[in-house]
Formats: C-alpha cells, sequence, structure tokens
C-alpha cells in the first residue's frame, strides 16, 4: 500500500472504528445485552442532549464553565509567564522559589479550596484562584526552563552583533523560550478546565462539573452521558486547537510531534 | 590591527603580539588547546584578556569593529534567514530600507537569494553557515573573524564552500582572520598563515603563503604548496605531539599522586 | 538559598499568626499543625487515613501500570493496533479524569473499587503515552543493529526494544504515579469517607483548621518523597540515562 494510501486508510479507521463501536453500544443497549441503567442507548443520550440544548439549560452551564476557565487560566498565565521568566533570567531567584514551588506543585488543586475561602471572598473567586494554583506552577515552570534552554552559543552570537539589554530580552530571550512557553500554556489550560471541572463538582451550583454531580445524584444518566462529552469536546478544542495554532504563531518551530 | 595578549586563570594564550595587515587574510593553525579560538574571541571581545590590549584601526566610523562567524553557525531559530542577516543592523539602528537592500545584496553574494524568508531549521548545514557568513559580511565589519566556520561540514560541501569563500573575499577584500585545524585551507585560503604552540598558546613561526591571487583549489597541485604544506606540518606535528604528550603526562601525574 | 525562602515564609506565619495578625482560627502556626501532625500521627489515626490512601494509591497504579506497558509497547510496534486504539486516546486524554468518577460510581457502587478505578484512569492514559513515545523516539539503528547482530522477534524486543524504551516506561510510571495520587486524593476530597483527602474536606466542613493543614502537609510531603524518590530511583537504576529531565 502507497504512503498516501496508508494514510487515508488511517484516516477511515480513525473515524470508521468509533462510530462502529457507537453503533454496537446502541445495539447491545437496546438489546438489553447493557444494562441501560448504565450505559443508556447513545441514540437516548442524544436527544437529552439536544433538549439541555434547547430549554437553554447546557448554555447556562457551558458559559459558567468557560468564564471560570477563562479567568483563572489569564491570572496563571499571566502571573506564571512573568515569574517563569523572572526565574529563568535571576538565579537566585530560582533558587529561592524552586523548592516552595516543587513542594506545592504535586497537591491536588481541590485542596486549595479550603485555604482560597479562607484568603478571599468565598465563591467565585475563591474559585478562579484555587483553579489558577496549578496553571500558574505549570505555565513558570516550563517559561523557566524555556528560557534555560537557548543555546548558549546563540545568546553569545546575539549579543556579539550588539543586542544587549532590553533588546537582549525582547529580541532574543523571549522568541527563544516561547516554544515552551507556550507548552506550558497549552497544558496550563488544560489543567484549568480539569481543576475547574474538578472544584465545581465539589462545591458549586453552576457549571459543567456541578451539572454532571447533580446529575448523578438524581441518577439521570443519559444527561451524565451527555454532560460528559460536552466536557469531553470542549476538552478536545482546547487542546487541540491551541496546538493548531501553534503552527501559526511559532512558524519557525520545527513538527515536535508532541500531543 | 595589533594585538597582544595574556590567557586568563588557566593559561590559554602566552604573550601573542600580532600584527594583521589590512585587506590580508590571516590564518591561524595549531594544535587543540592552542588557543585558537580564544584569541579570536579575545579579538571579538567575547573574552577579557588578562594582560594586554587589543588594537583595531577604524577606517570608517559607524560601522563594527569586528564581526564573527561561529562554528556552530548561531543563528537564531525564530528569525528568518533574512532577519537574521540583518540582526546586527537591526541593533545598530540602520534604517530599514537600507537593512534589507544589504541583506539581499550579501544573500546573493552567498547564492541564497533565494532562501531569504526560510528559517534555519530549513537548512542545510553548509547553507547556515553561509548565512553566518552573510550575517557577518552584511555588518560591515573592520575586520571579519572566522572561527573554523567549515569544521563542521562534510568534506565535498567543505571544498564548495573554499571555493565560495576565495571567490567572497577576493570580491570584497576585507580584512580576515580565520582560525582553522586544516593546514590545508589555511594555505588555501591565506596570505599568510600563523601558527600557535601547544598550550599554552604562543606564536611559533608565521608563514607567508606565496601563492598568488586570485586563488582556485587548483593551487593544491602546486610545488609551492607542497613544499609549504611539509614545512609547516612538521612543526605542527611536533606541537600536536607535544599537546598529546602533555594530556597524557597530566593522567600518569595524577596517577602517581 | 534554596531553604532561605521557606523557612523565612514559616517564620513569618508563625509570627503572624500568634500575633493575631492574620486569625489564628484559619492560619493557625506551622508550630501547632506541626504539633498537632505529630499527635494525630502517634495516635493513630492520621497513620490510619494516611495508610488507606496509599493502599488505594498502590493499587491505582498496579491496575493501571500492568495493562498500560504493554498496550504502549504493542502500539509502538504494530501500526494498526495504533491506528485503531488512538482516536480513543486523543479523545479521553484532554478529559478530566474525575469526571469518569460519577459513571464508576453509578456501575460499581460508591465503594472503593469507583475510587480506586478513576485514579487508575489517570495514570493508566499517561503511561500509554509515555510508553508510546518511548518505542517511537527510539533509535532506529539500534533495530537494525540488533537484527544484524542475530537478534529477532522475542529476542530483538527483549534485548533490543525494551532496554531502549525502558527511560520512556519509567518516566510515564512516574508522572502516572502522581496523576494516579492527584486524582486519588480529589475523589477522596470529594466523594470518599476516608483518606488524606477526605480529611482535608472533614476538617474544612469542621473548621479544624489544625488538623486541616496537618493532612495537607502530608499530601504535599507524599507528593514530594513520591516524585523526588522515583526520579533517584530512576537514575540509580538506568545508569545509562544521560538526563532524567522533569
Amino acid at each position: 500500500m502507497s504512503a498516501a494510501g496508508r494514510r487515508l486508510a488511517d484516516r477511515w479507521i480513525a473515524i470508521a472504528s468509533p462510530i462502529a463501536l457507537l453503533a454496537v453500544w446502541e445495539w447491545a443497549s437496546a438489546t438489553g445485552l447493557l444494562r441501560t441503567a448504565f450505559f443508556p442507548r447513545p441514540s437516548t443520550i442524544a436527544v437529552h442532549l439536544r433538549d439541555l440544548a434547547l430549554d437553554g439549560t447546557l448554555w447556562g452551564h457551558l458559559a459558567t464553565t468557560l468564564a471560570r476557565i477563562g479567568w483563572s487560566f489569564s491570572l496563571a498565565a499571566v502571573l506564571g509567564v512573568a515569574v517563569g521568566l523572572a526565574m529563568g533570567l535571576w538565579r537566585r531567584l530560582r533558587e529561592g522559589l524552586d523548592p516552595v514551588f516543587a513542594a506545592i506543585y504535586p497537591i491536588p488543586s481541590v485542596l486549595f479550596l479550603p485555604l482560597a475561602s479562607f484568603l478571599v471572598p468565598p465563591g467565585e473567586i475563591a474559585l478562579v484562584v484555587t483553579t489558577a494554583v496549578t496553571s500558574f506552577f505549570l505555565v513558570a515552570f516550563t517559561t523557566t526552563h524555556g528560557v534555560r534552554q537557548i543555546d548558549r552559543l546563540v545568546v553569545e552570537a546575539a549579543r556579539h552583533y550588539g543586542a544587549g539589554g532590553w533588546r537582549l530580552f525582547a529580541a532574543v530571550l523571549l522568541p527563544g523560550a516561547l516554544p515552551y512557553i507556550f507548552s506550558g500554556l497549552r497544558l496550563g489550560l488544560g489543567f484549568a478546565l480539569i481543576v475547574v471541572v474538578a472544584v465545581e463538582i465539589v462545591s458549586a451550583s453552576r457549571g459543567l462539573g456541578a451539572l454532571l454531580w447533580l446529575s448523578w445524584q438524581v441518577l439521570k444518566v443519559e444527561d451524565m452521558y451527555a454532560t460528559f462529552f460536552v466536557i469531553a469536546l470542549l476538552g478536545a478544542l482546547l487542546s487541540y486547537g491551541l496546538a493548531a495554532l501553534r503552527a501559526r504563531l511559532l512558524p519557525w518551530v520545527p513538527d515536535v510531534g508532541e500531543r | 590591527m595589533t594585538f597582544e595578549s595574556h590567557g586568563r586563570s588557566v593559561v590559554a594564550l602566552d604573550r601573542i603580539s600580532l600584527q594583521v595587515h589590512a585587506g590580508e587574510f590571516l590564518c591561524v593553525v595549531g594544535p587543540s588547546g592552542s588557543g585558537k579560538s580564544t584569541l579570536l574571541r579575545v579579538v571579538a571581545g567575547l573574552h577579557r584578556q588578562s594582560v594586554g590590549e587589543v588594537r583595531i584601526e577604524a577606517d570608517r566610523p559607524g560601522t563594527p569593529l569586528t564581526a564573527m562567524v561561529f562554528q556552530e553557525h548561531a543563528l537564531l531559530p525564530w528569525r528568518t534567514v533574512r532577519d537574521n542577516v540583518t540582526f546586527g543592523l537591526e541593533n545598530r539602528g540602520v534604517a530599514r530600507g537600507e537593512r534589507e537592500a544589504r541583506a539581499r545584496e550579501m544573500l546573493a553574494m552567498v547564492g541564497l537569494a533565494r532562501f531569504a524568508q526560510y528559517y534555519p531549521h530549513q537548512l542545510s548545514g553548509g547553507m547556515k553557515q553561509r548565512v553566518g557568513i552573510a550575517r557577518a559580511l552584511a555588518n560591515d565589519p573592520e575586520v571579519l573573524l572566522m572561527d573554523e566556520p567549515l569544521a563542521a561540514l562534510d568534506a565535498q560541501t567543505r571544498a564548495i564552500m573554499q571555493e565560495e569563500l576565495l571567490r567572497i573575499w577576493a570580491t570584497l577584500g576585507k580584512t580576515v582572520v580565520y582560525v582553522t585545524h586544516s593546514l590545508e585551507e589555511a594555505l588555501l585560503l591565506g596570505d599568510r598563515v600563523v601558527l600557535l604552540t601547544a598550550r599554552p598558546g604562543r606564536v611559533s613561526h608565521i608563514y607567508p603563503v606565496d601563492l598568488g591571487r586570485p586563488r582556485g583549489l587548483e593551487v593544491r597541485a602546486s610545488p609551492v604548496y607542497g613544499a609549504l604544506l611539509e614545512t609547516i606540518w612538521s612543526r605542527l606535528r611536533e606541537e600536536v605531539v607535544r599537546a598529546i604528550a602533555a594530556d597524557r603526562g597530566a593522567d600518569s601525574g595524577a596517577v602517581r599522586e | 538559598m534554596g531553604v532561605a525562602v521557606p523557612a523565612a515564609a514559616l517564620i513569618l506565619w508563625e509570627i503572624c499568626s500568634r500575633l493575631a495578625i492574620v486569625s489564628p482560627r484559619y492560619f493557625p502556626a506551622p508550630t501547632t499543625v506541626a504539633w498537632t501532625l505529630v499527635d494525630r500521627l502517634v495516635a493513630g489515626d492520621l497513620a490510619g487515613d494516611l495508610l488507606v490512601t496509599l493502599t488505594r494509591l498502590a493499587f491505582a497504579f498496579a491496575i493501571a501500570a500492568v495493562p498500560a506497558v504493554p498496550l504502549g509497547l504493542l502500539m509502538g510496534m504494530a501500526r494498526p493496533v495504533r491506528d485503531l486504539v488512538e482516536p480513543y486516546l486523543a479523545f479521553i486524554f484532554p478529559v478530566p479524569k474525575i469526571t469518569l468518577l460519577p459513571f464508576l460510581m453509578i456501575i460499581l457502587g460508591v465503594g472503593e473499587p469507583a475510587f480506586v478505578l478513576t485514579g487508575a484512569s489517570s495514570a493508566f492514559f499517561q503511561i500509554v503515552i509515555s510508553t508510546l513515545a518511548g518505542v517511537q523516539t527510539m533509535d532506529r539503528h539500534l533495530i537494525e543493529v540488533g537484527r544484524n547482530y542475530g537478534a529477532h522477534g522475542a529476542r530483538l524486543f527483549w534485548k533490543v526494544i525494551l532496554p531502549a524504551t525502558l527511560p520512556s516506561i519509567f518516566t510515564g510510571l512516574r508522572l502516572g504515579l502522581g496523576l494516579a495520587l492527584v486524582t486519588l486524593v480529589a475523589v477522596e476530597f470529594i466523594a470518599a469517607k476516608s483518606g488524606l483527602g477526605h480529611l482535608v474536606f472533614r476538617h474544612w466542613q469542621m473548621l479544624s483548621t489544625p488538623e486541616m493543614y496537618a493532612a495537607f502537609a502530608l499530601v504535599g510531603a507524599l507528593g514530594l518523597v513520591l516524585t523526588r524518590g522515583l526520579r533517584a530511583l530512576q537514575a540509580r537504576v538506568l545508569t545509562w540515562q544521560e538526563d532524567i529531565g522533569v
């Protein structure tokens, strides 16, 4: 099979396989092979999804979740890049903050909710702050690494050709770190989604996570699946959307083949 | 241009005193560790020498004193070929129109006019090195410094590039200080060849190269070339052997301790 | 310098709390927290919850790792398998694994299996992806060398492919363990009645903040020990690997 033929075959399998799976699932649930209490028919799920969309419930929750992601990610991104750059440029700062960051980073973000509720007025702000924490560390880490991995020789050459101070930062250090900063932002956005949903499950009454949890509590299984699907779609959009953007914004980076 | 220098904490260079004539192509050879690259970096101002000074007569104020071509090209990966070439000019505040004109000219000279909008990762090693040369030339320095620019290339590309260099230099007539491991290359390209000793590097000998200009690769067949090669190589060989023995001596010294 | 900053922060906290510059209710002094930590550990109940979390983690990790590594290897070596599985991986990967919890609780009931499996799911995807990447990025020349020197089939696998992929597998396991812990603690916070995550939640609700911070610190310490420890282990075992990275 030729290379082009191969790729085409791959595409078909990638599309056909999930469709086949859905078809099998539909049949199995319809014939009772799978308990519909656990695995409702995909067609039923689709109907519930449509209903949720039509009566506005879905959009309301989606909007809330998106807003939270937007706020927390922006907070994390701005602070993360700023601190990351500072740490990349000044060794003392990096040595001082590194252990603190390394200790805090592995802690699950939801655990910060109590802390946040003590520090800031509980409610939306506490939620946003909590979500921002892990993303902040992710972005800061990758930004710092991005600055430090720049080829010393390139910096030396740039200096030799007259770039110093601010110019060195803007024309050399920042672009040099950009691919890594971008990766960090992409990861941070993914994490923002994860934590927002988790925190919504814990303590919110609105948002996709809350919707999922509420549906579970009243055992509306079809709604659960529908919500899950929306969350998955959102996750895919954020993750792969940014990846596509990368090709546009960073034309000088050869394809790393990362996810 | 004159420089005298004494190396740094590990004595890299010892009492180098050298005078480079305007418009000449000066090659520097020596065993590994003789401080050839260090010498170049001192002249470029990338290293600070502990003693002595570098003096460059600036005929044309406003142009930089030196521009270096690095061994591993050291291009900025996030800039296109053209923007890499204009980098030094940008930093000096040269107007856009003039920058671009200069870049076009230099890229044409190194034969890369077609690749102005490419990114470094899309180019081969030889092409990247040519961009490095164009970048240095675009800055119109008093002295062009080249640190083993062809060392990382395969033999065939290297031969082509040597011809290119001869052609470019014949056209532009710049003062060049060229460091290389290869004696053949030094004789092919240079007006004079400076031989450094093993560490700490001192000037062992300076050999004038009477091979006429313009030159092409065919000079390698000439008897003058052959004789020079013999002479210098026997000296260089001594130094190389000394350098290796010094390394070995350092080893056994440690063991004895 | 590395010790100075955290130490200074703790001292500052201590002072602020003692002097009631910040509310001692919400921010008990570090010494109080430390004392509570030791006290509860010795008394045994904190240790009990710690053990519960660790046990769940062990199970989750094992359940994830055992199928994940072979799957990753298989995907790397057999194109059809990869083509088949990859769309599902790509779909699930960006999804918060915590969202699987309610589904698992419906099918398996509200209990350990649901908790452990949710944690396992986080680790599973990471391990598969890392292992796959390991196979894909291994030096192709090694395979040619292996074949040339008489290694084929199973032998080629065990003597060439597997060792070459080991660093990536190890990294995947390490990252997977960390992810499993994070997810598990979050699950405990949300839905369980035992474990460190649950402790933080319970003490938050009761506002017994010293205990809450103590549990919190324990989670942090656990995460740190696991990641650092595994990193050191990796450096020891895989002596030929140059740079471990993050």
